[in-house]
């Protein structure tokens, strides 16, 4: 299973929420890249979650930064709107890119357009989910805005538009470092045919493991478990490992 | 040692910068090439690889460079990437059916397995032959791929990798052109080294 390292930025510094909210500042994007990447991190992702929040434009040079030193596959997300945005990316140091908000709240069709330009392994669809009795809601904006629809049917209509992977974010867990949302992963594992990437909520290797055997993703992604030095990517590997 | 490399840029497809920094960090001079007349100024060529098949053709007539292309390819050495290694086939079905630049035999069709599609992830590869791109590399390295299609070739296989219960052909080789379906530039130092013997060759 990948293990991907996630980097939650609100540029210039790596934060981290806690349920998408309570911003505390970690570090610099190019270095904590540079330590989960020499970890052996499998990826990075970078999210600047405030992009779509202010409606501000993508900090190019930041992305640049960040990935500079960075062999492993880099995914940016955050604020994009347009195929422009996402050429512009590649041409930052970007392998591939996430799409949230613009594709959820506004524009489906760009997921469309995005696999048929860059491909469909190069486009992930973030999902935040907040789990409601019985069902789960697509949140946008860092966990801020509601959408009204439901995760797996969206889910579902994204990989028919052509996404190549899904982030699953819980809103709920997020940053609390209590568990993952294994309810939630496990029935977007079994929704969609194309890989899940299963993030928010780990607080141990525990956590990793039970989620991994019961959910069975096709990678995990972390963030508090590593900035506060709870454990190690290579810990998490071996741990998954012996968890086989 | 001719090291200058150009890069080919489509257009708005392409991971340009990876590659570009892979290829320095390879001991390269990198030079992106966006237009037929500066293909000359490269001792060799990369063909990068994140985009579909069909629109990467498509940008490469609309800049011209599809014959220039193949007539490069004649004397010049190309190293294909991914979706690059794909256009060095005769034709893919990604988004339709549309003529590659025919220079390796064989065709680009969707992976089929069990296993999730796209095949994301770091994966052995059993090379075949003795394609002086593997040279010094571990019998265990590991390379990262991110496909949802296959070079499917039987006369030019340089590597093997499998996903799930899938063997693909991961590498190929004809001549001084080649091709690999993972990404070297995104495969920590296995792949930097592959491409330093690209860039020596």
């Amino acid at each position: 299973m990948r293990v991907i390292a996630k980097l939650d930025v609100k540029p210039p510094y790596v934060v981290k929420p806690v349920h998408f909210e309570g911003l505390r500042k970690i570090g610099e994007p190019a270095e904590l890249a540079r330590q989960y990447y020499e970890q052996g991190a499998d990826e990075i992702f970078y999210v600047d979650i405030v992009a779509s929040l202010y409606r501000r434009e993508i900090l190019f040079d930041e992305i640049r930064r960040a990935s500079a030193d960075i062999f492993v596959p880099f995914a940016v997300g955050g604020g994009i709107r347009s195929l422009d945005d996402i050429s512009r990316m590649f041409h930052s140091g970007a392998d591939k890119v996430t799409l949230n908000t613009h594709a959820v709240q506004q524009e489906p069709d760009l997921i469309d357009r995005a696999a048929r330009t860059f491909g469909s392994q190069a486009i992930v669809i973030n999902v935040e989910a907040k789990r409601w009795d019985g069902w789960w809601e697509c949140y946008t904006d860092c966990g801020r805005e509601r959408s009204g629809k439901d995760v797996m049917p969206w889910i579902r209509e994204a990989e028919q538009r052509g996404a190549g992977e899904i982030l699953v974010q819980s809103v709920d867990c997020d940053g609390r470092r209590a568990g993952f949302d294994i309810e939630l992963i496990s029935q977007v594992k079994n929704s969609v045919s194309v890989p899940v990437v299963a993030a928010s909520g780990a607080g141990s290797l525990g956590d990793i493991v039970a989620m991994a055997r019961k959910a069975r993703p096709d990678a995990v992604a972390v963030s508090s478990v590593l900035h506060y030095g709870l454990c190690s990517i290579q810990d998490i590997k071996n741990a998954l490992k012996d968890g086989e | 040692m001719s090291r200058t490399i150009g890069v080919v840029d489509y257009g708005s497809t392409g991971n340009i910068e990876s590659i570009r920094k892979a290829l320095v960090a390879a001991g390269a001079q990198v030079r992106i090439i966006d237009n037929a007349c500066n293909l000359s100024g490269a001792d060799k060529l990369v063909l990068p690889g994140v985009g579909s098949f069909a629109e990467a053709m498509r940008q490469v007539r609309e800049r011209g460079m599809f014959d220039p292309l193949i007539s490069a390819a004649e004397s010049t050495p190309v190293l294909g990437i991914c979706l690059g290694m794909q256009m060095l086939a005769r034709v893919g079905y990604e988004f339709g059916e549309t003529p590659g630049f025919g220079l390796i035999d064989g065709e680009v069709r969707p992976v089929i397995c069990k296993a999730a599609i796209p095949h994301i992830g770091f994966k052995q590869v059993r090379t075949i032959g003795d394609s002086p791109l593997f040279r010094g590399l571990a019998s265990d390295a590991e390379f990262y791929f991110m496909h949802s299609y296959e070079f499917v070739n039987y006369t030019d296989v340089s590597g093997l990798t499998i996903h799930g219960e899938h063997q693909f052909v991961s590498a190929v080789a004809k001549n001084h052109l080649f091709g690999v379906q993972f990404h070297p530039e995104k495969s920590r130092d296995a792949g930097i080294r592959l491409l330093k013997n690209f860039v020596e060759l």
